[in-house]
């Protein structure tokens, strides 16, 4: 068995072999093909998400633009209004008095345009000669918030002319009013364009842009924030976190970023991209999704993977059972084979199918059956031949036997040797009754045993002084049967090739015996023995002298095989100048009854 | 009877296939609906209450990092005892993983939370101390160290020469009291010169200003603990020209007080920091529900805010919560 495993499938029936290549072949190409596309799947979401972030930041930061841009456009148009110039200059062509419809037409025009703005919180103009307006009727500056000290007012001083972009602040110049704004504020210019006349301050809700952001979608947990240009952050969803320690930001990183960069970060936080965009403004924009829903395909992902495993392992299941299946009538057939070979002939392959296996059941029935009627049909010959062997073999008493015989007994006639001359009629009419008598085939041992004494009575007349002879035969055997005159060709051998031509005395004992259940016979002479050559042709043609076709021991020990079996027959044994004993062996018939 | 050993071993693969398919998808189903519920339940959800609109939104933004479904309850005031307890037992039906709860002092809440904590709902909860047993995870600003910060203002403010009085609301009031010890610490006894309870009054408070002027003039501080004793105190003090002179301090901070650090009426506010206090509240919770202990006591340090500092990025976004 060890051996058998040196094989590529260690497997020993088909089925196995099939299933198990099948399944391996499957397994292989199907792990090979999820696998790929998993890999590529993923590379392929990343990516998708990574250029939907930069989408997103891009998007926001236009937003944003825009709504700066509107800031500048607002504050051009004041910068460019004649009102407002006149309103806020030094000059002291306009008297307090007259101011007031200025103002009022100033207040009109910042008033028209918040109400197409909502995104503006207020428009405000401050003059340095003391005077301001707002887009309100009536506005009351906070007594306690100094204007001077307001970032965005110093700023735009610092600015000279150029427009200032505060980060989110809380606007308190308005007494009770504190709004989360940007301020966009621009020093104006007096009409010469070169002393400075006053500051102008357009406020942006923080609202838009925080709702902006906070609406973005970057995954479950990704956000959006933005930082000025130096570092401070203008718009974050966690600032208090950050201003309380409770979480980093990776400012510095951003600062340095390029626009249109990203960057990768893997802390405690997570693993997570950031995505850098720098606005003309100075503001950088900068959105952070994390890797777990950037690739939250993954799980998905991974979830096909499985089913695809499974289905593998359905179709494993069913190749097994398929191939069980299929090759089941090929394990009938060989099932059947296996009893034919032990020798049961009456076995029928039960053909189920009408496929090719069910063609090769039919084909295989049919040759059982033939190989079963050839047997049988070699069985009848077989007894026929030895049948008729013996009827042969019995029928043939020698004519030279029955002439010298006769002879013998008229030459006891003529001497007057009456007695001897009734003996050796009375024996020979016996031998002839014997073998004429055809009606059972086997015999009482003891019939056999006065045949062998009649026939050794007549020659030992013939051959007086030459021939000695003795029965051995057990009480115990005699009642058994055996085959009619099965022993006389072997005395007739003994006589003529042992016996005859010896110079001296010659002894043939006869033996039977019961050994181990069979029946043996032993016809030992002490005559001349064979030659092995002698030995040989005795075998094939009996006694070859006197009978052109006699029955060969051969033949005999043939026959005694085919009636009882391989382990019965005839043996001889011979040596020159010994003798020659012979041994037949066959089963033990009982006596009848 | 070798094909048999193979069927038996495809038959096992095919099962453990079959078996891991199966948890897999339990689990992922699990894991799917099994995004981690938290309740917070507030004090208060009035759009107008900043303070617990804050803490809703560091709960939101805790919740939000973590991934985990957050639902904000709370009555519509904060002496709505009654409805908390409703909002409570709702809660505790919806069967959340965790509860975040801001307690009103009183005694059904209390029951409620107590079922809470039986039901193996895992409960932090904020702002209040609470007698609880056993005590569950707690983040709370942490008032004491408020009313030191109080007191040691109080005694810069006087060149160490503090004599301090306090306006309280309730004597049974924890936080007020812890508030109290703080600042009695920090003045030392000498230092001390009572605490006087007004409930919720202003006029109280004006009225124990007055009194309290009147009968220890060497009171020159004088910490008012909430806000009606803060407007009431001031109110006095002004009507009294000993604005600046006498040292208000407030804590907590709402749109009248800011005002009055406007105007220099109120000398500074100790501010706590309700973002802080909801995000780690319900990160508490969540670590507890990941099997990580947490401190029993999380303590939010409180700002001093002054009229100077008001103004500056970080004290901005306390004094006004962006909405």
């Amino acid at each position: 068995m060890p051996g058998e495993r040196r094989t590529i499938f260690p497997l020993k029936s088909i089925q196995s072999s099939i299933a198990f290549a099948f399944s391996c072949l499957l397994l292989l190409a199907i792990a090979a093909t999820s696998l790929s596309c998993y890999r590529l799947s993923v590379d392929a979401v990343e990516n998708n998400s990574r250029s939907y972030i930069k989408e997103v930041i891009n998007q926001v930061n236009t937003n944003i633009q825009s709504y700066v841009d509107n800031m500048e456009n607002i504050s051009l148009l004041a910068m460019t209004n004649k009102d407002v110039k006149y309103y806020i200059s030094n000059d002291s062509f306009i008297s307090d008095e007259e101011s007031r419809p200025y103002e009022k037409r100033i207040s009109d025009l910042f008033q028209s345009i918040l109400y197409t703005r909502k995104d503006i919180a207020s428009i405000m103009v401050f003059g340095y000669n003391g005077r301001f307006v707002s887009d309100r009727r009536i506005t009351t500056l906070n007594p306690n918030a100094k204007i001077e000290d307001q970032a965005w007012y110093r700023n735009a001083r610092l600015a000279g002319g150029k427009s200032v972009l505060s980060a989110p602040h809380v606007q308190n110049i308005i007494q009770n009013e504190y709004r989360w704004v940007v301020s966009l504020s621009r020093e104006l210019k007096n009409v010469d364009g070169l002393t400075a006349d006053g500051i102008f301050l357009v406020d942006l809700n923080l609202n838009v842009i925080n709702d902006l952001c906070s609406q973005i979608n970057l995954g479950s947990k990704g956000y959006v924030f933005i930082v000025d240009g130096d570092g401070n952050i203008v718009y974050h969803p966690q600032q208090q976190l950050i201003y309380s320690n409770l979480r980093t930001e990776k400012i510095a990183e951003v600062t340095a970023a390029s626009s249109g960069s990203s960057f990768e970060v893997d802390d405690a936080q997570g693993k997570r991209f950031y995505s850098v965009k720098d606005t003309n403004f100075g503001w950088k924009i900068v959105g952070v999704a994390y890797e777990t829903d950037l690739i939250g395909y993954k799980s998905t992902l991974g979830r096909t993977l499985l089913i695809t495993l499974a289905a593998v392992a359905i179709s494993l299941f069913v190749s097994v059972v398929l191939s069980h299946r299929l090759s089941r009538p090929i394990r009938h057939l060989q099932r059947s084979m296996r009893l034919v070979e032990k020798g049961d002939f009456d076995v029928q392959a039960e053909v189920t199918q009408m496929n090719e296996i069910g063609q090769l059941s039919r084909t295989f029935n049919m040759m059982v059956a033939q190989i079963k009627n050839l047997m049988q049909e070699i069985i009848r010959t077989q007894e026929n031949k030895r049948r008729s062997e013996l009827q042969a073999l019995q029928a043939q008493i020698n004519p030279h036997f029955l002439y010298n015989t006769l002879d013998s007994i008229v030459w006891m006639a003529e001497q007057k040797q009456h007695e001897e001359v009734v003996l050796m009629t009375s024996a020979l009419a016996k031998l002839f009754r014997a073998s004429i008598a055809k009606d059972q085939e086997l015999v009482p041992i003891r019939v056999e045993m006065e045949h062998i004494r009649n026939y050794l009575l007549i020659q030992k007349m013939r051959y007086a002084n030459k021939l000695d002879y003795r029965l051995e035969f057990d009480e115990a055997v005699l009642n058994d049967r055996m085959p009619k005159i099965l022993l006389q060709p072997f005395v007739e051998n003994a006589i003529y090739h042992g016996i005859r031509n010896k110079p001296d005395l010659g002894t043939i004992v006869i033996r039977a015996m019961q050994r181990g259940g069979r029946i043996v016979f032993e016809i030992e002479d002490d005559g001349l023995g064979m030659t092995a050559e002698q030995l040989e042709k005795i075998r094939e043609t009996g006694d070859g002298e006197n009978r052109s076709k006699g029955i060969g021991i051969s033949n005999v020990d043939e026959r005694i095989k085919l009636i009882c079996g391989p382990a019965y027959g005839v043996r001889i044994r011979s040596e020159r100048e010994v003798g020659t004993c012979v041994t037949i062996t066959i089963p033990k018939w009982p006596a009848k009854g | 009877m070798r094909v048999h050993r193979f069927t038996a071993g495809i038959a096992l693969l095919l099962a453990a296939a079959v078996l891991f398919a199966v948890f897999y998808f339990k689990l992922f189903t699990v894991g799917s609906s099994g995004v981690k519920t938290i309740v917070v339940v507030l004090k208060s959800t009035n759009v107008r209450a900043d303070f617990w609109q804050t803490v809703a939104g560091g709960a939101e933004a805790a919740a939000k990092e973590a991934g985990a479904r957050l639902e904000t309850v709370g009555p519509l005031k904060d002496t709505d005892a009654a409805t908390q307890a409703l909002q409570l037992e709702e809660a505790l039906e919806s069967k959340p993983d965790a509860i975040v709860a801001a307690p009103i002092n009183d005694e059904r809440v209390m029951g409620f939370l107590k079922r809470i904590q039986e039901a193996g709902i895992e409960l932090v909860v904020l702002d209040t101390p609470l007698a609880l047993s056993p005590q569950p995870a707690e983040v709370a600003g942490n008032h004491r160290e408020a009313g030191r910060q109080a007191g040691r203002l109080a005694a810069e403010e006087t060149d160490g020469k503090p004599m301090a009085a306090v306006l309280g609301d309730y004597a049974a009031s924890t936080v007020s009291s812890e508030r109290e010890a703080g600042i009695r610490e920090a003045v030392g006894q000498d230092g001390f010169a009572g605490t006087f309870y007004v409930e919720d009054s202003e006029e109280k408070a004006y009225d124990a200003t007055r009194s309290l002027l009147a009968a220890e003039p060497r009171i020159n501080a004088i910490a008012a603990l909430t806000e009606p004793a803060v407007l009431g105190s001031a109110k006095a003090l002004k009507e009294l020209r000993r604005t600046g002179d006498v040292k208000l301090i407030a804590f907590d901070s709402t749109l009248y007080e800011i005002r009055l650090l406007e105007e220099g009426s109120l000398d500074a506010m100790i501010v706590q920091r309700p973002f802080n206090i909801g995000y780690l509240g319900v990160k508490n919770a969540l670590k507890q529900l990941g099997g990580s202990r947490v401190d029993k006591s999380s303590l939010i340090d409180t700002i001093v805010v002054t009229k100077i500092n008001m103004y500056s990025p970080e004290n901005q976004k306390l004094l006004f919560p962006f909405r």
